[in-house]
């Protein structure tokens, strides 16, 4: 892989995002490459709009803006801003949506863009499974991290156990099968169609 | 040599750990608080062994640091934006007393209106107080450059701010080598000036004196100020050697037959270096040292070159005048027999750099010796 990849991660403040994108970042680093990873998030509150960017490259040398055309969009919370969350999709994207949420209009759009592939995870779902949630409110972001690994490539779900048990420290256990879910369980979705 | 991930603010805390400091005293403010929230754990799991303060404002902060350093103790504060502003008068104080504090500013705009953003008008508006001021391109730049802070605020007896952008790098998880204890305390070594006061004798300094006094105090402050370029190439020749990295006053990068020269400090420089080779004949300065302004070595690389325009980005703006940079750069231009073009492209209120930015003032048309201002929202 000689050149960079860059992710683009949109989720809410309370779903764990801003860790997902340094443990991310970790899990490239212990597979060999170097990885950037940095956060938007405005003022801290839970349920606000956050951006997580994550550049992965052979070389150490990489730009600190933000990615505005991304290879990845990994989407946690489908219900967020469409024209954030489609924002730069070209040929090249690839998209990971948590499905939990209504997200045909949704999928459609990124279609329109010519995304080259949609893949769908239902992450509210096992977060729930195991318990990952703060009150009524589901951390999906450890099984979008095992998601983001199965089809970026960029990492292995060994390396991303290791990233987890260093930069997690409650529930270690069922984040780690959450994360193997998520591996498993993306699948790519055919189009939706017009 | 460990390789670890690790944000920037997490990097300056290691640094501040392994710096071996006596007291560090720091007030939280977005984005540097992932550096006092560090220390303050390395400090409840006595891993630090000097004095971590709680304080109840930047005020004290500094002042809690320049009373420890009048005492001789090697000390450390963290802030951004409205923490330094506030800090103002005592940022004067400390460099006035000759007191080697270090300080990591993580920059962040200063309101009205409210705003997170890495703005680099809190640091350099404070670039007339007599500290040494060094800006960070990234996190191995901030662990690296606070070590060595350290040694030449000793040295010079003025203290030292490093400053690196919020979020661009406070924020950003990546790679860095964290040496170990032992290699860093052979290069910092333990604190090298003599306290002003002793505790327990109580003194009086720093009390009234004549203005025909201060004005030699001044001009004592100027010429070691000055000094400190010099100074900080030895410093780096020492550094290299137990470190095997290298850091000047600034870093050039600069293709061969470049006619253009972008210059700039912070974050921004790496956004450009990875640009550099899509943009035509163009090079870059990134400004490490802002205070002492490096004029000369700025002027000989233009000069040699045969540099025609110079491209000076900055993400702050002096209302009135322009890109603080650029105003130094046209000051340290002054006399020159070839004068180069001069774009100033301003980002204030902290606005990200883009590659399409780039791509649009290099290609701009200035004539040579003639300047020109080009605000970033214009070129997007």
């Amino acid at each position: 892989m000689e050149r960079m990849n860059e992710l683009r991660l949109h989720g809410r403040g309370g779903q764990g995002i801003v860790v997902a994108a340094s443990i991310f970042a970790e899990s490239v680093f212990l597979t060999g490459k170097y990885a950037r990873a940095f956060s938007l998030f405005g003022a801290e509150r839970r349920g606000a709009p956050v951006t997580a960017f994550i550049r992965v490259s052979e070389r150490r040398l990489m730009p600190r803006s933000r990615i505005y055309s991304p290879d990845y969009i990994v989407i946690l919370d489908a219900t967020l801003n469409k024209n954030n969350l489609t924002a730069g999709i070209t040929e090249k994207s690839i998209v990971i949506i948590n499905a939990a949420t209504e997200e045909e209009n949704l999928r459609r759009e990124i279609e329109l863009k010519g995304a080259t592939a949609v893949y769908t995870v239902n992450a509210t779902a096992i977060a729930w499974k195991y318990n990952l949630t703060i009150g009524s409110f589901p951390l999906v972001n450890t099984v979008m991290l095992g998601s983001m690994v199965r089809v970026s490539g960029f990492s292995t779900l060994k390396n991303l156990y290791t990233a987890i048990r260093k930069r997690v420290s409650v529930s270690i256990e069922a984040n780690l099968k959450a994360s193997e879910e998520g591996f498993t369980s993306v699948k790519e979705v055919e189009r939706v169609g017009t | 040599m460990t390789f670890e991930l690790m944000s920037g603010n997490q990097a300056a805390a290691t640094a501040v750990l392994k710096a071996g400091v006596d007291l560090i005293a720091a007030y939280p403010i977005t984005p540097q608080t992932a550096i006092v929230e560090a220390l303050a754990n390395f400090a409840a799991k006595s891993q630090l062994k000097g004095e971590f303060v709680s304080v109840e404002s930047e005020y004290s902060a500094l002042s809690c640091c320049n009373g420890a350093a009048a005492a001789g103790a090697r000390v450390f504060t963290a802030t951004a934006s409205h923490g330094l502003a506030y800090m103002h008068e005592m940022i004067h104080w400390c460099s006035g007393a000759r007191l080697p504090v270090v300080m990591a500013n993580v920059n962040r705009a200063i309101g009205a209106p409210w705003c997170l953003d890495p703005d680099q008008g809190d640091s350099l508006s404070q670039r007339d107080t007599g500290w040494v001021q060094i800006y960070c391109a990234g996190a191995q730049e901030v662990f690296d450059t606070i070590l060595q802070a350290f040694v030449l605020a000793e040295e010079i007896l003025l203290p030292c701010m490093v400053v690196f952008d919020g979020f661009y790098i406070s924020h950003t998880y990546e790679v860095i080598d964290v040496p170990d204890n032992e290699t860093v305390a052979s290069f910092i070594g333990k604190p090298s000036f003599r306290g002003q006061v002793v505790p327990g004798s109580p003194a009086n300094i720093h009390g009234l004196i004549p203005s025909e006094s201060l004005h030699r105090h001044a001009e004592r402050i100027h010429k070691d100020m000055i000094s400190a370029g010099e100074r900080f190439k030895k410093i780096n020749d020492r550094f290299a050697a137990v470190f095997g990295r290298r850091y000047n006053c600034m870093e050039t990068f600069i293709p061969r037959g470049a006619k253009n020269i972008i210059i700039t400090a912070g974050a921004m420089a790496e956004t450009i270096r990875w640009n550099l080779p899509g943009l035509p004949d163009t090079g870059l300065i990134q400004m490490r040292m802002f205070r002492p302004f490096p004029a000369e070595e700025i002027r000989v690389v233009i000069e040699e070159l045969t540099i025609e325009k110079v491209i000076v980005i900055d993400r702050n703006c002096s209302a009135g005048a322009g890109g603080i940079i650029g105003q130094e750069l046209k000051a340290a231009l002054y006399g020159m027999e070839r004068k180069p073009a001069l774009v100033n492209l301003i980002l204030a209120g902290g606005i990200d750099l883009t590659a399409e930015m780039l791509e649009k003032v290099s290609r701009l048309n200035v004539e040579k010796g003639t300047t020109s201002e080009k605000w970033g929202c214009d070129l997007s």
